[in-house]
């Protein structure tokens, strides 16, 4: 029970302030970005009309996203945002799953990646917003229904970072500790690898769908 | 009679451990008596596939068993923990650990119920999808169980953080303060959750074929109503980490405990609240398909206005938590 929100960390100190750095997050989001550039390179790899098995599942994979993105956003958008789409999921659903590997951790079970992600989604959704429909436009939805809700309509876009990055976190870690928990109360005996199915394996696929889906229809909410 | 601190910590270990499974077993017994109750109508609209049902019904509770499960381990931990430091200050950490975690079980166990009882009567209705069904109802109910999940972390993190030498006296209603807050606050979600899986597992055994945009509106309908007791979360973990300056004085302690209460009754409506649009958006998906679009937008924003209730509560416990 230890070993329960024990990370290491680098930390240089700059001008009086600390600078902290989580090296075990920040390994493991590379071997999801290493897995994943093999992936890609696999899969694109001597294409032919006759797709080998890899092929086709890179291209299920995007084929299913990019229908998912043109339903919400509709075809010209998703043109542009699909790629985004695609790859946020694809990263999402590898980080959950490296969990079950043993001696490997999830990076989303780190707060600094879901709201790092959380933030990317916001901005991208605002961006969207103003180039759709012009600055004048985007200030005006702030001001709805009347002045003196501005205050209130801001917390409410910036309580959207909060629910995104804090229910895939909360997931994530609270399944983490859940397995930890069990493995320990019943001496790693049976029941772990099942709990490593369910929750990382079932939850980590739901929630990386429900963030994917939750950054496209807060960017289909901006743009209309 | 004199009582030292090690009995103190006991004391609230027991108490905390009762707290967490009695008000745990509430809301996981409900869903499955709804379950149970839903796959008896069902089996007796078509006793053909009363196979299907039963083995359904027993699948669905034992998902909606698992917020109760959550609270069991909780309890047991609390019931044999071994405290290194016994101080009056981890008393109240251990107090509000099983508040967070009893109260915390309630909404989701209540809310998975409805998702198998539904499943159990969408095979009625259908028995030939009845894999999709119950794939559906496993998706609803996992994501259900999420704010009984943030509860349990709430609650373990109160258990084995080390807090050192915080000082007693306004930390130790910040403590009670974070375990009502996120306890209270996930009531709502959960329930809310439970609603929007339910009307999904219901409008596809009505209109198979819509399978792909009910899922999709309920998972993005569950999320929005989950957003209160992720509120209450985050004032749950601004209550614990937050460092508070020593003061003997009641006020400063009793505005730190509203602002759990605050947030926590005031995630209870909203939660529920967002369910409901939720609820109505996926069942009517399902029967016309072609407005998914327009359903959506509506339901997002009919869940906004319903939100800004949570948000008023969050702004005042944010107020009481760094002004007053």
């Amino acid at each position: 029970m230890k070993e329960l929100g024990k990370i290491h960390q680098l930390i240089i100190p700059v001008f009086g302030h600390n600078i902290t750095i989580n090296l075990e997050v920040i390994l493991m989001t590379w071997i999801v970005f290493a897995v994943l550039i093999f992936l890609g390179l696999f899969a694109s790899r001597k294409r032919s009309i006759l797709p080998k098995p890899i092929q086709a599942l890179g291209e299920l994979i995007v084929s299913l996203l990019y229908e998912l993105t043109e339903d919400a956003l509709g075809k010209e958008m998703a043109k542009t945002y699909a790629p985004l789409v695609c790859a946020l999921f694809m990263f999402l659903l590898l980080s959950n799953w490296l969990g079950i590997i043993p001696h490997l951790d999830e990076p989303t079970k780190d707060l600094n990646t879901t709201l790092g992600l959380g933030i990317m989604g916001f901005c991208i959704a605002h961006y969207a917003g103003i180039k759709s429909k012009g600055f004048k436009a985007y200030i005006k939805e702030y001001f709805e229904p009347i002045f003196f809700m501005m205050p209130l309509n801001l917390i409410g876009e910036l309580a959207k970072i909060v629910s995104i990055s804090f229910r895939l976190f909360g997931n994530i870690m609270g399944g983490s500790i859940i397995i930890l928990v069990v493995s320990y109360l019943t001496y790693s005996i049976v029941l772990p690898p099942f709990l490593n199915a369910f929750f990382g394996l079932f939850v980590g696929t739901i929630q990386a769908f429900v963030f994917t889906m939750l950054t496209v229809v807060y960017i289909s909410v901006q743009v209309k | 009679m004199a009582i030292d601190v090690e009995t103190v910590v006991s004391v609230a270990a027991y108490a905390a451990g009762g707290i967490a499974m009695g008000l745990g077993a509430i809301g996981a017994a409900i869903g499955e008596g709804h379950t149970a109750a839903m796959a008896n109508v069902a089996i007796s609209r078509n006793t053909k596939a009363s196979g299907d049902i039963f083995k359904n019904m027993l699948v669905g509770q034992a998902v909606a068993e698992s917020a109760s499960i959550f609270a069991l381990v909780i309890a047991i931990l609390l019931l044999f923990l071994d405290v290194a430091v016994p101080n009056l200050l981890k008393a109240a950490a251990l107090l509000g650990a099983g508040l967070a975690m009893g109260l915390g079980a309630i909404g989701s166990g209540i809310g998975s119920g409805y998702p198998s009882g539904e499943a159990c009567f969408g095979i009625s209705r259908q028995p030939a999808i009845s894999p999709q069904l119950t794939t559906n109802m496993l998706i609803g109910s996992a994501v259900c169980q999420t704010p009984a999940i943030f509860s349990m972390v709430v609650a373990l993190m109160l258990m084995f953080i080390d807090f050192g030498n915080a000082p007693l006296h306004p930390t130790w209603a910040a403590f009670l303060g974070a375990g009502l807050s996120m306890g209270l606050a996930a009531i709502g979600s959960g329930y809310g959750g439970g609603l929007a899986a339910g009307a999904s597992c219901e409008g596809i055994s009505r209109q198979p074929k819509t399978v792909a945009n009910v899922t999709t509106i309920m998972l993005v309908g569950q999320a929005v109503s989950q957003t209160p007791s992720i509120f209450g979360l985050l004032v749950a973990f601004i209550l614990m980490f937050k460092t508070f300056p020593e003061s003997t004085a009641l006020s400063a302690s009793m505005a730190l405990l509203g602002a759990g209460i605050c947030m926590g009754f005031g995630g209870i409506g909203p939660g529920i609240g967002n369910g409901m649009a939720a609820e109505g958006a996926v069942r009517w998906v399902a029967r016309n398909v072609e407005h998914a679009g327009d359903l959506m937008r509506i339901m997002l924003v009919g869940q906004a206005v319903s939100q800004s209730t949570a948000i008023y509560a969050m702004v005042v416990s944010l107020v009481l938590i760094f002004v007053v």
